[in-house]
């Protein structure tokens, strides 16, 4: 077959390929701001024309492929990115609750410490007088209430990082049963040999949602993609995903499980999953013991101090602070309720200041810990302050990082408007040639039969 | 290479720099400060610590020197009284010496020197703000009372334990001396050598006299270098003051150093905070809405 056939199928080809980009670069237009959307680019391919002597037979165009173009290497970078920000967001947020209750507000221990350092020098200048003793009184159970409060403080940011594993990983959970059920569809698609874009742009877009929650590693396989965390622990592979599960360990806090049970929580790096045990294992349980180290050593100068001097009623004096064993700042208050137990005296005279100086020097003078009180408080801000800022700076830096390679990844795959446009003027103008070419033949095809008749 | 059209990320991460800039300036202007958490400057905070006890403990000091200083004060003034009733009783010892003066007057003169006593043991007995000056540490109770059966009448409750102050981190100042040491000192009894006196006038003896005299007389002299000691803790509490006036000024100082803005510079701050907040949206306002529709005409069909 040849002539104006041969014609008028190729410029219905045409008509049909044309349509068909039409149709892509509207649904690009459709998806501009659809998180996850990657542009597909129609490929045409010029159908093989035969020459037989006078005949030309075949030829035209057809729409070959839409491809989605997608660079899986910036994905990676951006997967990567989002862990360690996932990671530094989470102790960020943590650390600034944490650094309000080292904030010089009235209530901190460092406020504290000054009233309490003030009442024994206003004791000094009048150790018989019941105001200066109730004021000593007063500022030290202060004193106390401020450490509990301090180790309260500490210890809330730990159980909320605590219930954040837990929430964490059954989000993760919830994510990798997802990735594998689009990891099948897609292998499906792929076997019938359509392209799977959407399919691909949901699963890409929900693996990065995983690498906020916990760092991870990714690798194509035949199945589809492979996902373990990033000690390689499985999460997804092909079609199957593997659940993690929580459990309470010695240590009364949410331990992670393996799908088979190992536990695996100090392997985990990264993501808000990191981030939270980071917070959780590491930061507080180091303030804390430095806390409790400080209200113990503090509490047990003071009372020393007491048992050199002589209360207002002429007896040796006894313990002002009791300090517990264990969870000293949480649990350390003021053992005595009445103002005259507060050991003045050097002599046994109630006139007598003569102890004050030691109750003083229980608070400035190096502790066992080689540090003032104050020296030691001071380390504790100076920790916080310096985690706090680093977790924020770096999470500062890594937002400009992910912010450039978003836009590079923009720059591969996203819809860019004035180009669509571009093309759908391109694509009208092809249309109408191809119209065009339909018309004129059905006219050759007129002027033909008009001949016979 | 490839643009991507998309400029919402850029935007939107420029104005959350802006409004964070915007909001920190503003911060700094509203507390005075550029340290408001431990994580604006962790060293400054850290050092703030010990400023702020420091302060604290400046603002106290500076209490009890002011009030030490008025019971020093007191205490002097009362040393001050004692000596000019010495004084007095010197004179009426020597009136009484004088052979001229017949053994009546000598009964008048003793009684005076008795009334003279009393006052001394009133003073020796004063106090302040409800403690006894010059018992040591015993401050509760009267340093001297009457006693029949002691030589001089009086007897001393108190001990002979001197309180120091702490008027600054390494300073303290002793503020008494035990009464034993000033008015009862086996040497220099002040109420011994005047309760002699009234027996001595009260017997007539004129050499008698004469010696409770010359007691009394050494009495006055060590009472007036007793009274130095009081002196010199005044003069070390005012200079102690004005060290501590100083030490304030350093201190908020320091502190401005630390966590304080200069007005100028956070004005400034802000002022720039705001004008480039105000430019990034300005600039969203104008770039978004552009692409390449706004310059085609529509199809006209």
């Amino acid at each position: 077959m040849g002539g104006l056939s041969t014609a008028l199928s190729i410029g219905l080809q045409a008509l049909e390929a044309t349509q068909g980009a039409l149709d892509a670069t509207s649904n690009n237009i459709s998806n501009d701001k659809t998180p996850g959307y990657t542009r597909e680019v129609v490929q045409f391919t010029s159908n093989q024309l035969t020459q037989s002597g006078d005949t030309v037979s075949g030829g035209g165009v057809s729409l070959n492929n839409l491809q989605s173009i997608r660079d899986e290497l910036l994905n990676l970078q951006i997967q990567n990115q989002n862990s360690l920000q996932g990671s530094a967001d989470t102790q960020s947020s943590s650390l600034q609750q944490i650094q309000s209750y080292f904030t010089s507000n009235g209530q901190d221990i460092a406020s504290a410490l000054t009233a309490f350092s003030g009442s024994l020098t206003t004791l000094s200048a009048s150790p018989s007088s019941a105001s200066a003793q109730t004021g000593v009184l007063d500022s030290g159970e202060n004193l106390a209430k401020s450490f509990n409060t301090t180790a309260q403080g500490l210890a809330g940011a730990q159980s909320s990082a605590d219930s954040q594993v837990t929430q964490t990983v059954s989000q993760i959970n919830t994510i990798t049963a997802q990735i594998a059920s689009l990891n099948g569809q897609l292998s499906q698609l792929q076997t019938t040999g359509q392209s799977g874009g959407t399919v691909q742009d949901q699963r890409d877009q929900l693996v990065q949602q995983l690498s906020t929650l916990t760092g991870i590693s990714v690798t194509q396989t035949e199945s589809g993609e492979t996902i373990t965390t990033g000690n390689g622990t499985p999460l997804v592979m092909g079609s199957q995903s593997f659940s993690l599960q929580t459990a309470t360990g010695t240590d009364g806090m949410q331990h992670v499980l393996d799908s088979s049970g190992t536990d695996i929580t100090t392997a985990i790096q990264g993501g808000q999953l990191g981030g939270a045990i980071q917070i959780r294992d590491q930061v507080v349980p180091g303030l804390m013991t430095q806390l409790n180290t400080l209200a113990t050593q503090l509490g047990n100068a003071f009372n020393a101090a007491q048992a050199q001097g002589y209360d207002s009623n002429g007896n040796v004096g006894q313990n002002f602070f009791t300090v517990p064993a264990t969870g000293s700042a949480a649990g350390i208050s003021v053992a005595i309720t009445d103002p005259s137990l507060v050991a003045a005296s050097s002599d046994g005279t109630a006139g007598s200041n003569g102890n004050v100086a030691n109750l003083s020097a229980a608070l400035t003078t190096d502790l066992p810990s080689g540090q003032t009180a104050a020296g030691a408080y001071a380390g504790l801000v100076y920790q916080v302050g310096t985690q706090a800022s680093n977790a924020s700076s770096q999470s500062s830096a890594i937002s400009q990082s992910l912010l450039q390679l978003t836009n590079q990844q923009n720059s591969v795959s996203g819809v860019n408007i004035d180009e669509e446009t571009t093309n759908l003027i391109q694509y009208q103008t092809a249309y109408q040639a191809a119209a065009r070419i339909v018309s004129t033949i059905q006219q050759l095809d007129s002027t033909t039969i008009n001949m016979i008749s | 290479m490839r643009v991507s059209s998309n400029l919402v990320p850029n935007m939107l991460a420029d104005l959350q720099q802006t409004q964070s800039q915007l909001n920190v300036a503003l911060q700094e202007v509203s507390t005075g400060k550029d340290v408001s958490v431990p994580s604006d400057n962790p060293g400054a905070s850290a050092d703030m610590v010990a400023n702020t006890i420091e302060t604290g403990q400046v603002d106290k000091y500076t209490q009890n020197v002011s009030g030490i200083l008025s019971m020093v004060q007191t205490a002097d003034s009362s040393l001050g009284t004692v000596v000019n009733s010495l004084t007095q009783a010197v004179s009426l010892g020597t009136q009484g010496s004088n052979g001229t003066t017949n053994s009546s007057n000598q009964q008048a003169l003793a009684n005076q020197v008795q009334s003279i006593l009393s006052t001394v043991v009133a003073q020796a007995n004063s106090s302040y703000q409800g403690a006894y000056l010059f018992g040591g540490t015993a401050t509760t109770t009267a340093p001297y009372t009457a006693d029949s059966s002691s030589s001089t009448g009086y007897t001393y409750n108190g001990n002979n334990n001197t309180n120091s102050v702490a008027v600054g981190d390494q300073n303290s100042v002793q503020v008494n001396l035990p009464g034993d040491q000033i008015f009862s000192n086996s040497s220099n009894s002040v109420i011994g050598s005047l309760s002699s006196l009234v027996s001595a006038l009260q017997s007539g003896n004129t050499s008698q006299i004469e010696s409770a005299t010359t007691s009394v007389n050494s009495a006055l002299n060590y009472v007036s270098t007793q009274r130095v000691f009081y002196g010199n803790a005044e003069t070390q509490l005012n200079s102690q003051d004005t060290y501590l006036q100083q030490e304030t000024v350093n201190l908020s100082s320091q502190q401005t150093s630390l966590v304080g803005i200069s007005e100028a510079q956070a004005a400034t701050d802000l002022s720039s905070a705001e004008t480039a907040n105000s430019a990034a949206m300005a600039a969203a306002a104008k770039v978004l809405p552009n692409t390449l529709l706004n310059y085609l005409s529509t199809p006209t069909s």
